[in-house]
């Protein structure tokens, strides 16, 4: 396993802890997890932090019958029921385990990767909240420089790139301020495969990249 | 007389009573334990009793209705009785353990709503991991919020209750999204530095 040099900001895990980040960006933030025990230590803070507060609200009774309710229902279901989260079938492959029900359990190389640009193709996921994709970067390819206007993670799963923040690579997550312009290249004789979550359009720099915008769908 | 029991259980949690949160926390851990190993539906209620209003609490602060939050609470209750096997103290607290089963069942409700949404399933694997810094002592961090700078405290309140993205919030509160981030980065390392356990 490579050396995980670039992870989520505090902010972010907090918001996902707390299960406030939109699913797409909880999805990201799950395959890195996946890679980086150093942030499940984070997450797991950031959860505890959020137990206290709630330790800590002004508890509101519940209704009379409540409690005796839960004791039927406990009589009801008995012990080592169904409820135990069904086990996830073992990682193999490339795909994040996270990723594969998504991808309905296919490799990168099986997917229908649709052309953006030269160089650049990708696959849009469904999520409700924000947009969710996989971008395939052609060894050599420079993206447009783009700033953002609200948040985007990006998650390197296969290869790597290089932008003013440094080199990307597998396992890697790239968490950008929405001040931080971006101009990635993919850096080596390999594609580079992201993961992206972002929950506003991105800010093209020039007017050929922003005419571009609507084909990113970013 | 189950209400009678409940508020009886509540105030025993009130500041100035005498009872460390810390020992409560180590309690209830080993209440979780021990449900696991005797089944007993005395230790479960005396689980319920201090997690269910609060979590009922929590449940309405996210936006659900009373009777949901209820339902919502029995159920994440019930979780807590079918799976309490599954509950390793060396990883997580039990205040912990249930504050996350709460919050995937908030998660998931949310789905009937928006059905596109990935599920918690998706978006939280169970891959846990021994805790960095732990925030046991609630009575402490509660203080420690209220001295917080106003702002950074309404942030915390703002991710851990309303559910709202850091976008959200910045154009709620009228202020950049890099100082929504930079205001909880501080502000989570400010309480970690002055409560963290494990370090």
């Amino acid at each position: 396993m490579t050396i995980i040099h670039h992870h989520p900001d505090i902010s972010t895990l907090m918001s996902y802890a707390a299960g406030s980040l939109s699913d797409s960006m909880s999805l990201v933030i799950s395959c890195h997890l996946e890679h980086c025990s150093d942030c499940r230590q984070r997450r797991a803070s950031a959860e505890s932090l959020g137990s206290s507060l709630v330790e800590e609200c002004s508890p509101v009774s519940m209704s009379t019958g409540a409690r005796d309710d839960i004791l039927q229902m406990l009589n009801i279901q008995p012990h080592q029921s169904s409820a135990a989260p069904i086990p996830k079938p073992p990682k193999h492959g490339e795909v994040p385990s996270a990723l594969q029900r998504l991808l309905g359990h296919a490799e990168f190389d099986q997917l229908e990767w649709k052309t953006l640009a030269p160089g650049m193709k990708q696959v849009a996921l469904p999520s409700a909240e924000g947009k969710l994709k996989l971008l395939k970067i052609a060894p050599g390819t420079c993206l447009p420089s783009h700033g953002h206007s609200g948040t985007e993670l990006t998650l390197v799963l296969k290869g790597s790139y290089t932008d003013e923040c440094g080199r990307f690579q597998a396992g890697d997550l790239e968490d950008l301020d929405p001040d931080t312009k971006h101009q990635p290249v993919a850096d080596t004789h390999e594609a580079c495969i992201c993961l992206i979550a972002t929950d506003a359009p991105l800010k093209f720099e020039g007017l050929v990249p922003r005419l571009l915008q609507p084909f990113f769908g970013l | 007389m189950s209400d009678a029991l409940i508020k009886t259980d509540n105030t025993k949690f009130e500041p100035g009573t005498g009872q460390s949160p810390g020992q409560s926390s180590a309690q209830m851990a080993s209440n979780l334990v021990d449900l696991a190993r005797y089944r007993s539906r005395s230790q479960f209620l005396v689980i319920y009793d201090f997690f269910a209003p609060r979590l009922k609490s929590y449940l309405i602060m996210r936006g659900a209705e009373s009777s949901l939050a209820e339902e919502l609470v029995q159920e994440a209750m019930l979780s807590v009785w079918r799976r309490c096997d599954s509950f390793d103290p060396e990883k997580a607290t039990a205040s912990t353990w249930i504050f996350t089963i709460a919050r995937n069942l908030w998660i998931d409700h949310l789905r009937k709503f928006k059905p596109d949404r990935l599920s918690s399933l998706d978006c939280y694997e169970d891959i846990s991991e021994p805790v960095e810094t732990e925030f046991t002592d609630s009575h402490k961090l509660k203080q420690l919020i209220k001295n917080l700078p106003c702002q950074q405290a309404q942030l915390i309140h703002q991710v851990y209750f309303s559910g709202k993205t850091h976008r959200e919030i910045a154009d709620e509160m009228a202020i950049p999204l890099g100082s929504v981030k930079s205001g909880l980065r501080l502000a989570f390392e400010k309480l970690r530095k002055q409560l963290g356990g494990n370090q």
